[in-house]
């Protein structure tokens, strides 16, 4: 008993700073900020008690609307491309071969650097005049000998399969053994193509897509919900460019324990890659996938840095989430803050995350992960 | 009859294991393509803007690689440029006493007139923003141009996809002197100007950018050194930079602070993480589901959340009893805003690192602390002298993502470091050369900053690759 107490005590003096913080930086923060939230405080004046009035408050913002909206497009919609492209990619990587090492640190190089240099290249290549405008452009002036390029390729790799099946080979469609010999026919022919003249580029206007200074939408005049603001857009275009490799490497690790006998029984029944695809490897990294699901949603619903690092490079409602909404009203410049509007989107926020944590949690439950 | 048959089937198994084989050779040479495609994809856009750094205008269009920064011909011109200039083959600059010689060549057409070009030391402004307010000196007020001499013209033709053109080389020499005395100037800025039909060929060192339709020749710095020319956006972040009160390069302050803040961060999460994780993971008490839980859950609550209430924590000083502010205690009696022990204090709260070393401790065995226990040493003399000697592996993977974690941070240096301008952690600091360059569309400067603020943990990562990629396992996603 005596141990116990000593147990007890000793527990405490080791946790005390730690408690210390979590009591003012986290308890007493979030207490406030629900008190906030029923109030009219305005970081100045005393806080008066107003009910629910911040809350109703929010759904008459056009602000707040466009938060709402941009925060849940942005995670539905890069959650979905972001899994869906990491499991694909470790999918197609997940080969025993050597230097592996070298190609997970190459594309690791994205997610280690601070959201601020990633957002200021991002920003730097959608300007009017920028990379990704010029790769547009350049991709539609090539289209031609590209497409002739894949014609060619598939020419050639469906005329090779029929052969090597009449000779009784069990040769796939992806057979890559034949894939090369295509890709290499088929690249021959189109340089051929091209120096005698016969391919050539289009020309294409200019390409002028404005990224940045517009309040134009995907898909153009779409209802409210469902109109992604093209800054958004690029924003997205950034998020999933820099957490694609973190998750294909939680893929490629899941992916390296499944049995290679598995893949392999399936191709001798006649399974074909796609089938094995859906069959096999999505079942078997199902596990992976729920967590990937919950961190990227969890990660998405908090955009912030992006928007406030676009700053006036972007229309303010064509970027703003939740978080910013958040701090915008703490802090909105030459008016008054609202702080009790403030902590009223902060609520909404904080239950929006935990309604997708407590989701999570219930399917893994529930499915027995 | 039967043998005949099985040596068939044995040839027809070889010929199908040969099949099986080259599908496999194949397959390993499709996978390395795709990966270093996929490398491409994903490391390119950064090799592109590091490369784009060094550009004098990296909103050119269209984009090219063909960066006459990169080119060793004007690495010799700029380092004997230099040399001219200030006797710095490296830095260069603009000296009493300097002699700086420079040569331009035109391509004139035939039946086209030749006339003498201009040639002036323009008074023009480093960069716009934060530098603009400073008073600098001018080249311009010191510096003379020699007359042009003109060399012996050279016939060439010029060849375009659609036409030959016949005509002469017609070139020019000068020299550029600093006579009398005065201060050393940074820069020795240049505007060659000509007459329509002549088309600026080269020069001693390659002009920074065509002006006029072609007719101006602008260069930003004709005695560079060969550092002050490759990486003369890099070069500018420090120097043009700077506080307009104290002359102080901003850049490096925000580079101090931000490896201030890491390394105290550091400490602080050490020492509180594995004190609480040790509690944690071996010690039976009252409340320590309870306190488990609030680990969890505290890293489930948005930072939005708490950061009104932490605002206004650090506004007031934490606690005011009395009249008597607790952030006295740390030398700041007004709050904490706009200070790094400020920062520190709110971000110190860090519930996923507690809950790494409780993992951490938790796979140490019992027994290791058994023969301690027995010698009646005390709770303390075990942790600190048996345990976390043991926990160097997890204190280090720690230290690592915890200095990762506090560089890169933007949240709370953006609410908390707001002015001045040198109190700025890197990230902010950055942002401000965006709001202050970007909206001149200057991003050399920007890219060379992010650029500099990406090394130290490039290179951590490829030192401790390790415990990135294992942090991803670990702990999922990125913080």
């Amino acid at each position: 008993m005596r141990t116990k107490r000593a147990d007890t005590v000793a527990a405490y003096l080791f946790l005390l700073p730690f408690l210390a913080l979590l009591t003012i930086f986290f308890l007493y923060a979030t207490a406030r900020a629900v008190y906030f939230s029923f109030t009219d405080y305005d970081l100045f004046r005393p806080p008066n008690w107003v009910g629910l009035r911040n809350y109703v408050a929010l759904f008459n913002d056009a602000l707040f609307l466009s938060a709402l909206r941009n925060s849940i497009l942005f995670a539905v919609v890069v959650t979905a491309v972001q899994t869906f492209l990491a499991l694909v990619m470790a999918a197609v990587l997940n080969q025993k071969v050597r230097g592996i090492g070298f190609f997970r640190a190459a594309f690791y190089m994205p997610s280690i650097t601070s959201s601020v240099v990633i957002t200021l290249i991002f920003l730097w290549m959608f300007q009017r005049r920028g990379l990704i405008n010029y790769l547009n452009e350049s991709l539609q002036r090539a289209a031609p000998i590209l497409l002739a390029f894949v014609a060619l390729a598939i020419t050639v790799q469906v005329a090779q399969v029929v052969w090597e099946r009449r000779r009784a080979l069990p040769a796939t469609w992806t057979d890559p053994a034949l894939l090369v010999i295509s890709l290499l026919v088929a690249g021959g022919a189109t340089w051929l193509l091209v120096t005698t003249g016969v391919l050539a580029a289009r020309d294409v206007p200019q390409v002028d897509f404005i990224w940045l200074q517009t309040r134009d939408t995907i898909p153009a005049g779409a209802p409210f919900w469902l109109a992604v603001p093209i800054p958004l857009a690029a924003i997205m275009i950034q998020n999933v460019f820099t957490t694609i490799p973190t998750f294909m490497l939680m893929y490629l690790a899941a992916l390296q324990d499944v049995p290679r006998s598995h893949y392999e029984a399936a191709s001798i029944d006649g399974a074909n890659a796609t089938q094995q695809f859906f069959r096999i490897t999505i079942p078997s990294v199902a596990p992976v996938t729920f967590l990937v699901l919950t961190l990227s949603m969890i990660g998405t619903l908090q955009m912030f840095d992006q928007v406030a690092i676009f700053g006036d490079a972007a229309p303010l409602r064509s970027v703003v989430t939740l978080a910013y909404f958040v701090y915008n009203r703490m802090f909105p410049g030459a008016q008054t803050p609202e702080v009790g509007f403030a902590a009223a989107g902060a609520m909404f926020l904080a239950v929006l995350t935990l309604v997708v944590v407590l989701l999570q949690r219930r399917l893994v439950r529930s499915e027995g992960y | 009859m039967r043998a005949a048959a099985t040596a068939l089937d044995a040839r027809e198994q070889r010929a199908l294991e040969h099949w099986q084989a080259r599908r496999r050779w194949a397959r390993a040479g499709l996978v390395y393509t795709l990966m270093l495609a996929f490398a491409i994809v994903f490391v390119g856009p950064l090799l592109f803007a590091a490369l784009s750094s060094l550009k004098t205008d990296p909103l050119e269009y269209p984009p090219t690689l063909a960066i006459p920064q990169l080119q060793p011909s004007n690495w010799s011109a700029a380092a004997r440029l230099g040399l001219a200039g200030a006797g710095d083959r490296w830095f260069g600059g603009f000296a009493p006493g300097a002699v700086v010689p420079f040569e331009i060549s035109y391509f004139v057409a035939d039946g086209v007139e030749v006339s003498e070009p201009e040639v002036i030391v323009p008074r023009r402004r480093p960069g716009a923003g934060l530098g603009a307010v400073l008073t600098i000196e001018y080249a311009a007020d010191f510096a003379s141009v020699s007359p042009l001499e003109r060399r012996p013209d050279v016939p060439m033709v010029i060849t375009t996809a659609d036409e030959e053109r016949s005509g002469r080389k017609v070139s020019y020499t000068f020299t550029i002197r600093y006579e009398g005395d005065g201060p050393t100037i940074d820069r020795l800025p240049l505007d060659v100007t000509t007459a329509v039909g002549m088309q600026y060929l080269d020069s001693t060192l390659t002009a920074s950018r065509l002006e006029r339709r072609g007719r101006t020749a602008s260069f930003n710095d004709v005695a560079p050194g060969v550092l002050g020319y490759v990486l003369r956006n890099y070069v500018r972040t420090f120097n043009e930079v700077r506080s307009p009160a104290t002359r102080q390069s901003l850049f490096l302050a925000w580079i101090g602070n931000s490896f201030t803040f890491a390394f105290v961060r550091i400490v602080v999460t050490l020492v509180i993480a594995s004190m609480a994780g040790y509690a944690l993971a071996r010690l039976r008490f009252q409340g320590r589901e309870l306190i488990f839980m609030l680990v969890l859950f505290a890293q489930m609550v948005p930072l939005q959340v708490l950061f009104i209430s932490n605002y206004l924590v650090l506004r007031d000083g934490i606690l005011t009893i009395g009249g008597f502010t607790l952030s006295s205690l740390w030398g700041y009696p007004g709050g904490m805003l706009n200070s790094l022990t400020g920062l520190v204090f709110v971000t110190a709260l860090n519930a996923g690192a507690v809950f790494i070393m409780k993992q951490f401790f938790e796979s140490i065995p019992r027994e290791v602390e058994e023969a301690a226990m027995i010698d009646g040493a005390s709770h303390w003399r075990r942790y600190w002298n048996v345990v976390l000697p043991m926990a160097r592996p997890a204190l280090g993977a720690l230290t690592i993502l915890t200095f990762q974690g506090a560089w890169n941070d933007f949240f709370w240096p953006f609410i908390v470091l707001t002015s001045p301008e040198s109190i700025k952690t890197l990230p902010i600091g950055l942002l401000s050369f965006r709001n202050t360059y970007g909206a001149v569309g200057d991003w050399g400067l920007i890219l060379a900053g992010a650029v500099m603020s990406a090394i130290p943990v490039i290179i951590l990562f490829v030192v401790f690759q390790r415990y990135f990629l294992e942090g991803v396992s670990f702990g999922g996603g990125k913080e």
